[in-house]
């Protein structure tokens, strides 16, 4: 079918606003694009279908992309999903390539980009077939991969860090649990509002963004020295397409894991980004120099990160199940617009199944165009003295916080809490994105352990008895554990013979 | 051997299953983290060696507590007296703050931050989107 038939001048225009839109709140850290799709919903009920689609899909696109730039020039990642982004992106930016590591990012991204939407397109009702046989048992080992990277990521101590990252776990199971309604772990007074605990975007912005202006003021407020490094330096050692010459597994790996487990009902964005960071690490040949500004790790965070775009509208559009928080927004639009989306969508909707691969097709083309020929003028926030720039974070993360659930105070004060905790953990040596990992999956791991216990009857030898996918996932855990803990003796080594050479 | 792998589930205490396997595993971590950590020490020969310091060396006292002081204040005013005059009071005196002085020229600059910054975020958020702002 002919692109034009399908998409207006109107819808084209739509879906190059909502990509424009989108970066832009996905680049201000506290914004993302689950918020920036719910705040145009009011505009898409005036709009014919496809241009409310089109407009829709631009944002998605252009929100999960522009997280990238505050993750690589200010260690703040502007979505969860870019998480990973920050730990190759910000060495880059201190060593003076920011520009370069904002270009391997955005073509990592239309890369992963494009092929999840290829795999939507031609495997949409093959794979989510897959997908949906899966019992809490595959869903509970998955989530264990997702969590093995905490191992890869620790830095220094590999029990510090897994212990980081359970007390991750441990506080994200504040709050109610669903099963049974029974509230657990809040200190006395403050059911009401930790009801659902700890709101997720407070405590990631408060960590990194909060927790970093603490250390900061502690040491002064001085100039960062990437603040004195001039993009025009980097012609010693400018972008080239010819980075991804050596990485086009580690691409193909990457964007192949994010979509599959954007597929994954319930699983969602966080844990694409950082399965494929953890595996990028597993299979490099130098794995201790990611983390120290590689373009490897960026592209493995990056592709899989718009990976998942792709594979979260496959359960959504044939079985109408969300992926993620995002999807389950557009499902809200979709129904708005009268449309159910389920098994029947793609042979009733034909027009419109069109018009979302032709929005993807576009939104990911403008996203790439957008970024990469206006990122030396985004990349200027790296200029604006911090005494400016911090201002006006503080009072953005606080705004996005209050507005995330349409106006809590609570929020807020979990905003500054865990700002303070991340300064003290820095201090007292518990590390901060394993805690977050650990607090991003915690409530999925306890949902899908208790599922899949009751189906056994409490038997816990169900988790290696259930089958040949479980055992597969049983296999990729202990492998990514192992590769983890020769990593972290090998660079152990080498580190204790730089320090005492004796021993 | 049965037995030790059956967790007994009840409907009324599944909330309490899985916080209490974190819980056990996160002490027998910290256990076997401190037990490491002695058996190291007695190895260095520095079991009662204690070198804890808190904040870096001449650490900025009077930012990170004004940061620190502010912060909470304007989250406390915040509903008070409305984000508009909250935020342009609170920006105004941490971008202070942060300057360090309080020269004509810190002073201008900050005003203008805090001005425009309120300004826009309330317009363009609240007006504009119809964001809920404090």
């Amino acid at each position: 079918m002919d692109i034009f038939e399908i998409l207006s001048p109107l819808s084209i225009l739509l879906c190059f606003l909502g990509v424009f839109m989108g970066i832009i709140f996905g680049t201000i850290p506290g914004m993302t694009a689950t918020m920036a799709i719910a705040l145009f919903l009011p505009i898409t009920y005036t709009l014919d279908m496809v241009d409310a689609i089109a407009l829709l899909i631009g944002l998605y696109v252009g929100g999960i992309s522009g997280g990238l730039v505050p993750a690589i020039l200010l260690n703040i990642p502007g979505t969860p999903s870019s998480l990973c982004t920050t730990f190759d992106g910000y060495p880059m930016t201190q060593k003076g390539e920011g520009e370069k590591a904002l270009k391997v990012g955005i073509t990592a991204s239309i890369i992963g980009g494009f092929f999840s939407l290829t795999v939507l397109y031609f495997f949409a009702p093959v794979l989510a077939s897959v997908a949906i046989k899966f019992s809490s048992v595959e869903k509970f080992l998955i989530i264990v991969f997702a969590l093995t990277v905490i191992a890869s990521i620790s830095k220094g101590s590999l029990l510090g860090g897994i212990f980081s990252g359970l007390i991750g776990v441990y506080l994200s199971l504040i709050g109610m649990f669903a099963d049974n309604n029974q509230l657990r772990l809040i200190p006395p007074g403050f059911e009401e509002e930790l009801t659902y605990g700890f709101s997720l975007l407070p405590v990631l912005i408060g960590l990194f963004a909060i927790a970093q202006i603490f250390q900061e003021s502690e040491e002064g407020m001085k100039a960062s020295p990437h603040q004195t490094f001039d993009f025009k330096k980097e012609k010693k050692n400018p972008f080239t397409f010819k980075i991804f010459n050596g990485q086009i597994i580690n691409t193909i790996r990457s964007s192949m894991i994010g979509t599959f487990i954007g597929m994954l009902p319930g699983v969602g964005g966080s844990a694409a980004s950082i399965s494929s960071y953890s595996q990028a690490k597993n299979f490099s040949k130098h794995p201790e120099k990611l983390g120290t500004g590689e373009p490897e790790g960026l592209i493995a965070s990056e592709s899989a990160n718009n990976g998942l775009i792709g594979g979260a509208l496959i359960p959504l559009l044939s079985l109408g199940i969300p992926g993620d928080s995002t999807t389950a927004v557009l499902v809200g639009a979709l129904l708005l617009q009268g449309i159910q989306v389920g098994p029947l969508f793609i042979p009733t909707n034909p027009d419109l199944w069109d018009g979302i691969i032709y929005a993807l097709i576009i939104a990911n083309i403008v996203m790439f165009f957008l970024m990469f020929f206006s990122i030396k003028y985004m990349a200027k926030i790296i200029y604006i003295p911090k005494y400016i720039i911090y201002p006006i974070i503080i009072v953005m993360c606080v705004v996005g916080s209050y507005a995330i659930n349409n106006g809590v105070m609570f929020d807020v004060w979990t905003l500054l809490l865990f700002g303070l905790a991340g300064y003290v953990f820095m201090k007292i040596g518990i590390q901060v994105a394993p805690f977050l990992i650990g607090f991003i999956l915690g409530q999925q791991l306890e949902k899908y352990f208790i599922d899949s216990l009751k189906g056994s009857g409490g038997d816990l030898t169900i988790f290696f008895t259930k089958g040949p996918i479980a055992w597969m996932l049983w296999v990729l855990i202990a492998v990514s554990l192992v590769y983890a803990i020769m990593d972290n003796r090998k660079s152990k080594r080498s580190g204790d013979q730089s320090i005492t050479p004796s021993t | 051997m049965k037995d030790l792998l059956t967790v007994k589930l009840k409907f009324s205490e599944y909330h309490t299953i899985f916080p209490k396997i974190m819980l056990t595993i996160l002490i027998f971590l910290a256990v076997l983290m401190l037990l490491l950590n002695i058996v190291k020490r007695i190895r260095e020969g520095t079991l009662t060696a204690f070198r804890f310091q808190f904040f870096v060396d001449n650490y900025d006292k009077l930012k990170f507590y004004g940061t620190f002081v502010l912060l909470i204040a304007y989250a406390f005013v915040l509903e008070l007296i409305g984000f508009l005059p909250a935020s342009i009071l609170f920006m105004f005196l941490i971008s202070l703050l942060f300057i360090g002085n309080v020269k004509k020229k810190s002073i201008v600059v900050s005003l203008a931050n805090s001005l425009a910054t309120s300004l826009v975020i309330w317009y363009l958020f609240g007006q504009l989107f119809d964001i809920t702002l404090p």
